[in-house]
């Protein structure tokens, strides 16, 4: 299992950098994740859509699909990408502190 | 590469790769991809992974859950439980379900390499000996002869065709057997009818059934994880049905008409079983299906039972137990539900498995009858209950033939009797047919993501892919002429996903990518606003 720092911490993530323990996700993890894409300022565009998706992922234990997402944060595909360089399910879903979906998703 | 690989090799220098891979030694892609300096990087693994992580293949890891061995005995340890396992693939009691095919294909090959002009993976990679179908074949039929039958030790050495066992030899050849798409071209062209996606598959099921080795995506998170919740994706009943009913909702207000999926209902004729992925990923293509059944009058049903929703059975890759215990539960939940039949949902892997595969353990109560999507839907759209506009779907379509279904069930001419019906400017790709190319993605690898195997899709396997789809539109090539691409199977669509993705089809090329069910309800007079669309929501 890798290990990477995150806001001071170290956390088991995979290889593609998703965190695996879920429960010890903190807003300072989101905006350790985010400054690592390059975007410094964690606005309250991106956390209607990391809470919605963290808070979707925990109450039914897999990420909501995209038009949901779109519908509850009323953003567009466009402005998903402009919030989340690697796009809603790269970025966000990483930020959010859910571990990769698997399985033909 | 500038060494020739010989077999000898997968057991020499331990830690080492192989062979690696570099961009411009790969099949030249067609313009504007044809510039390698141009393409997206080929991920190399960090210094970090390369000391945590077994990486001696060929710099790709598709399972960096692989153990490295604390120490000599413990290597020790894992190649006797190889033997073991491979001892237990060549015994009747153990291999129930494919002893004989596997002994043909190792009994009769003639080593003359005409497979390998048939493998997509070996012709995309620029003719990398190690890609070679009868690399990984040979390697395991020597170590069957040395290890699996009696006095095979001395005739290796006799014959000079000594591979040596050791924890190297162990873990390329894990690695190897998920270089493989399983498509099966090799054996399609092979005079003898030798069987190297087989041979793979079942080199797979040693690690699997007797190491506990195989990519988490398949076991821990696919197979495991479907029995217990319902799906691989997490999916489970409750949050399928309520994902559905908004879908139902929402597709019922963009199209006017009102759409209803009916749930777990007793004694229809149709129990329906969609691959549960397609509900998160691509909604439109179950949500079709939902339009045309109803449209059509079918007395159908999905099923909320754990998991009745999810048809997929990864088991068809890698093990003959879970493959098993899938089968016999959706056979059991269409039994219980009292249907007519079982229709599959726009999935190869799905098909191969519940109607044929799976015919050994399906017996008694549960030969229940199993349709394939394209004869049902086939029947749907010539049934004359549906009016169709095929003006509506007057943009170049070509038609990817996912592998389980086209080459290895036969299922060729229906999904093409309706697009030639449904599409004016349906085209063919070349090859097509059964002798299609794999999309890249066969064989599990389109759900397998770990570390940088995504690169390796992308890049190798799904390259010939890649070159087809754009030489099928190469009379519009251009971003400015909307095509499509139909995909009925939603492992080829993931794979297209990643490829598109990695190499911008759709905003260079204009290309999309989605079922046949989409085409189908497009065309419908009834649907007032396209269907299909190729802006984003």
């Amino acid at each position: 299992m890798a290990q990477m720092e995150l806001a001071g911490n170290m956390y088991e993530v995979d290889e593609n950098g998703f965190m695996q323990e879920t429960d010890r996700w903190t807003e300072d993890v989101a905006r350790a994740y985010a400054a690592k894409e390059g975007v410094n300022e964690v606005t309250e565009d991106h956390w209607k859509a990391v809470n919605y998706l963290r808070n979707y992922y925990l109450q039914n234990g897999i990420c909501p699909m995209i038009r949901r997402l779109i519908k509850e944060t009323g953003f567009n595909l466009s402005r998903l990408y402009e919030l989340f360089p690697q796009g809603p399910a790269q970025s966000a879903c990483k930020w959010a502190g859910v571990p990769k979906p698997t399985g033909c998703v | 590469m500038t060494k020739k690989l010989k077999l000898t090799d997968i057991s020499k220098g331990g830690d080492r790769p192989l062979t690696e891979i570099n961009l411009d030694e790969l099949v030249p892609l067609p313009p504007p991809y044809d510039k390698a300096e141009e393409l997206r990087e080929f991920r190399r693994l960090t210094p970090d992974q390369e000391e945590r992580l077994v990486c001696n293949l060929d710099g790709v890891v598709s399972y960096a859950a692989l153990p490295k061995p604390k120490n000599k005995e413990e290597g020790k340890k894992y190649v006797e439980q190889f033997v073991s396992g491979l001892k237990k693939l060549l015994s009747k009691e153990n291999n129930w379900t494919f002893l004989q095919p596997l002994l043909l294909s190792l009994d009769y090959c003639a080593q003359c390499q005409t497979c390998c002009d048939a493998c997509p993976i070996y012709l995309a990679s620029g003719k990398n000996e190690l890609y070679r179908p009868t690399y990984r074949s040979e390697i395991f039929r020597r170590l069957v002869k040395k290890y699996g039958r009696p006095g095979g030790r001395l005739w290796a050495k006799l014959n000079g065709e000594d591979i040596e066992l050791n924890w190297a030899t162990i873990t390329r050849l894990y690695e190897l057997s998920y270089r493989c798409n399983l498509c099966r071209r090799c054996t399609l062209s092979c005079p003898m009818g030798v069987d190297n996606a087989l041979i793979a598959r079942e080199i797979r099921k040693l690690f699997s059934q007797e190491l506990g080795w195989a990519p988490k995506e398949l076991h821990e998170k696919g197979t495991v994880l479907q029995l217990e919740v319902g799906s691989p994706t997490g999916l489970r009943p409750n949050v399928a049905m309520d994902n559905f009913k908004f879908l139902d909702e929402e597709f019922s207000e963009a199209t006017g008409i009102k759409i209803e999926t009916p749930w777990d209902k007793k004694g229809a004729d149709v129990l329906f079983i969609h691959s549960a992925g397609d509900i998160i990923s691509f909604p439109e293509g179950p949500i079709s299906f939902s339009i045309l059944c109803n449209a059509a009058g079918i007395n159908w049903t999905l099923s909320s039972d754990i998991p009745g929703y999810d048809g997929v059975n990864y088991g068809v890759f890698y093990d003959d137990v879970q493959l098993a215990k899938v089968a016999i539960r959706h056979a059991q939940i269409g039994r219980k539900l009292g249907v007519k039949k079982i229709v599959m949902g726009e999935c190869g892997h799905q098909h191969k498995a519940l109607l044929t595969v799976a015919d050994r353990v399906l017996t008694g109560e549960l030969d229940i009858p199993r349709e394939n999507v394209m004869t049902f839907l086939e029947n749907i759209v010539f049934s004359g209950k549906i009016k169709f506009d095929p003006q509506k779907n007057n943009f170049p379509v070509t038609l990817h033939d996912p592998c389980n279904l086209v080459r290895n069930l036969g299922v060729v001419e229906p999904q093409r009797r309706i697009l030639r019906y449904l599409c004016p400017q349906f085209r063919e790709m070349t090859p097509h047919g059964i002798d299609n190319y794999c999309c890249g993605g066969g064989g599990g690898l389109s759900v397998m993501s770990d570390v940088n195997f995504t690169d390796w899709k992308a890049h190798v396997a799904g390259r010939l892919k890649l070159k087809q789809i754009l030489e099928a539109f190469a009379d519009q090539p251009g971003p400015e002429v909307k095509k499509y691409l139909c995909a009925p199977c939603l492992n080829c669509k993931l794979q297209f996903r990643d490829i598109f993705d990695y190499y911008k089809v759709k905003e260079r090329s204009g290309i999309i990518f989605g079922g046949l069910g989409e085409l189908a309800v497009n065309a419908m007079v009834d649907i007032k606003k396209p269907f299909i669309k190729w802006e984003e929501p």
